[in-house]
């Protein structure tokens, strides 16, 4: 019965899942460093998504499709880069309107290019990395079945996003830039004071942002479904936000909140085949991750302090 | 400065939000769509104009709001009448779609989608003159202009489930395994989708006593990606046949199937022929035949024998669902399965099997 639960694939499946989250979440995190807050995360994955998966559909290349969904996220988040740094706009006011215009841009195109609203054509999805047979039989095979499952199953940007969230959080800790970074966030006018632009840092927080959010489209159509569908991204971009204040606003963090988020999903659907044996509804195991993520955000880990500047549009003085 | 900056933001949110609504004013186009130029005959005056609102699902799900529009599509084409669709992208539109409708003089008008029911019962009585098509919607009352068109889809559920029951004993296709293990999909937990889980297992345990059936449910009807992990899940389980009745979450099974071996059944459409590139894995699909069912509503509508205040139910006998056919795999289906579907099929429509709903 246990059995049926704890599998390679239950590990495995968390890590599919923590992907999208944890590219956006990562994004989520530079940019509110920097003193922006990002709630356009929904909108720049479901952008990413599309442009990827239309791009693949041109050129037949998924990588190409990478490419254009990263870029595509870096000019969505532009709008919202110029709108809060130099218009010193509400920032919440400008991502709530990138959300609305990526749904409304991504549909309006559909339509344009393919002819159709819904579900555009199969891609070119990208492949696993790597590809072992498994050897002999015995306990050794078991183990290789497991290590394999959960290690060695994944497709590349699934690599990428663990390797991402080490490098950001050394980034934001042992260089200079990442100094920068974190005043921006918590003391904007004392960066100004040294002769860094606060524009300019923002504006690459911002732009970085979107190639993250734009990557986590990426992986949702050109690794995991290899087709876009409207609003596909469904509420990742907002728990990817939660997962970078669980995160307490750092790259490893994030990837961890969003690694719990991903397993909790997993769990569920894997507790969900045991619904001849535990009678409960599975309405009950669909609520878990969102229960998580009530409790987290509700405090119970702990207080979670945002940056200091965070929101407050910045007046060169 | 700063009044000219927030004035210059005003401009550009507002802007942002014209874009954000364009696909809304896109969708009208059909409307007006033959404008071409020189009419040689004169324009046929429309027998009727007639009308659907689509649930949130909207044209393009592959599903129920697009066989609806095929409905409204060939009614335009045989009945000569005007046509026009309006999408629902919240659960909120539906009223104020439907009110749109009524009061431009549609009728009658189709809301599609079980979720419209509380919609309709409420705008039919503000619009007695306009007769209303609620397709997947069961009223304990029906109001007098409207008929609810329901279906059963555990009838066609059980032939796919004779199918999968058979099919997963058998060895006519190398993704078959040696487990004696199926698989469902579903959208939501609501009685509508049990239908079709009852149905299925009913097939496929009458056919396979000892199968294993393991359904599995995304909670929503877009999430491709959950889909995804659902079809894995099953397969990981050892499922070697899966059908999903979970709209687009079914785009993702059908991608688990394909990446790790095993064989699907679509759903409400043939979905062979509506997911292009899905050959390989799609057995066949339970469909739902919406569109004959809209179909005949107008034509009922045009001869005057519209079943106003009723309850229409189309099931195997009423060519309401079926099987689709098994394309790719026609020749490799053994005919004993072939036969098995065509017993069941009679055995339903004389009424020697009935079909559970739960």
């Amino acid at each position: 019965m246990l059995g049926d639960i704890i599998t390679p694939d239950l590990f495995a499946s968390a890590l599919r899942m923590a992907t999208p989250l944890a590219l956006a979440a990562i994004g989520g995190t530079l940019c509110e460093r920097s003193g922006v807050v990002n709630i356009a995360l929904e909108g720049i994955m479901l952008t990413g998504a599309f442009f990827g998966t239309a791009a693949v559909l041109a050129t037949g290349n998924p990588w190409i499709g990478v490419g254009a969904a990263m870029l595509s996220g870096v000019a969505i988040s532009a709008i919202h880069a110029f709108a809060s740094v130099n218009l010193r706009a509400d920032q919440v006011v400008s991502g709530t309107a990138i959300n609305l215009l990526a749904l409304g841009v991504t549909g309006f195109l559909m339509e344009l290019w393919y002819g159709h609203p819904g579900t555009t054509a199969s891609i070119q999805v990208l492949r696993p990395i790597f590809s072992f047979s498994s050897p002999g039989g015995g306990f050794l095979a078991e183990a290789w079945r497991w290590v394999n499952g959960i290690v060695f199953s994944h497709t590349p940007i699934v690599y990428f996003t663990i390797i991402l969230a080490v490098v950001a959080q050394w980034a934001m800790y042992r260089t200079k830039w990442g100094l920068h970074l974190r005043a921006l966030g918590e003391h904007p006018r004392a960066v100004d004071t040294v002769g860094v632009s606060v524009y300019r840092g923002r504006w690459v927080a911002v732009l970085m942002s979107g190639a993250l959010a734009g990557l986590a489209g990426a992986n949702l159509t050109i690794e995991q479904v290899g087709s876009f569908t409207e609003n596909m991204t469904n509420g990742r971009g907002f728990i990817a936000l939660a997962a970078n204040i669980f995160g307490r606003w750092t790259p490893v963090g994030s990837y961890l909140a969003s690694l719990l988020f991903g397993f909790a999903d997993a769990l569920q659907i894997k507790l969900q085949i045991l619904r001849d044996v535990i009678t409960v509804p599975p309405q009950f195991f669909l609520m878990l991750p969102y229960v998580l993520t009530v409790i987290v955000l509700a405090g119970v880990i702990g207080r979670a302090v945002a940056p200091a500047a965070v929101g407050e549009p910045y007046k060169k003085g | 400065m700063n009044s000219k900056m927030s004035k210059l933001v005003a401009v550009l949110l507002a802007l942002m939000l014209v874009v954000a609504f364009l696909p809304a004013c896109a969708q009208e186009e059909p409307a007006e769509e033959p404008a071409e130029e020189p009419v040689t005959e004169e324009p046929v005056e429309p027998v009727l104009k007639t009308a659907m609102v689509t649930d949130v699902g909207g044209l393009g799900d592959k599903s129920f709001n697009d066989l609806a529009y095929e409905g409204l599509k060939k009614a335009e084409a045989d009945l000569n009448v005007e046509i026009q669709v309006l999408e629902s992208k919240e659960i909120t539109d539906y009223e104020s779609n439907i009110d749109q409708l009524a009061s431009a003089g549609y009728s009658p008008i189709f809301a599609v989608g079980f979720l419209m029911t509380d919609a309709v019962a409420k705008m039919a009585p503000e619009y007695p003159d306009t007769q209303f098509g609620g397709v997947d919607e069961f009223f304990e009352e029906v109001p007098p202009n409207v008929v609810g068109l329901l279906f059963k889809e555990q009838e066609g559920s059980y032939l796919a489930g004779v199918v999968a029951g058979l099919a997963t004993l058998d060895t006519f296709d190398d993704k078959l395994n040696g487990d004696n293990v199926i698989g469902f999909v579903g959208g939501m937990d609501i009685p509508l989708i049990k239908k079709f889980e009852a149905g299925f297992t009913a097939g496929a345990k009458a056919v396979n006593p000892d199968v294993k059936v393991i359904a599995l449910y995304a909670g929503n009807f877009t999430d491709q990606a959950k889909g995804k992990e659902l079809g894995l899940s099953l397969i990981e389980q050892k499922a070697d046949v899966i059908y999903a009745a979970a709209g687009a979450v079914g785009s993702g099974t059908i991608q688990a199937c394909q990446e790790r071996g095993a064989l699907f059944i679509g759903v409400d459409a043939d979905q062979y022929l509506t997911v292009p590139g899905s050959g390989d894995v799609m057995l066949t699909s339970m469909m739902k035949r919406v569109d004959v069912a809209v179909y005949d509503t107008i034509k009922a509508v045009i001869d005057g024998s519209f079943p106003g205040g009723e309850l229409q139910v189309f099931g195997l006998a009423e060519g309401g669902v079926d099987l689709a056919p098994y394309h790719d795999f026609e020749d490799k289906v053994p005919q004993a399965i072939k036969d098995a579907v065509e017993k069941a099929r009679a055995d339903i429509i004389a009424g020697t099997i009935v079909v559970p709903e739960s």
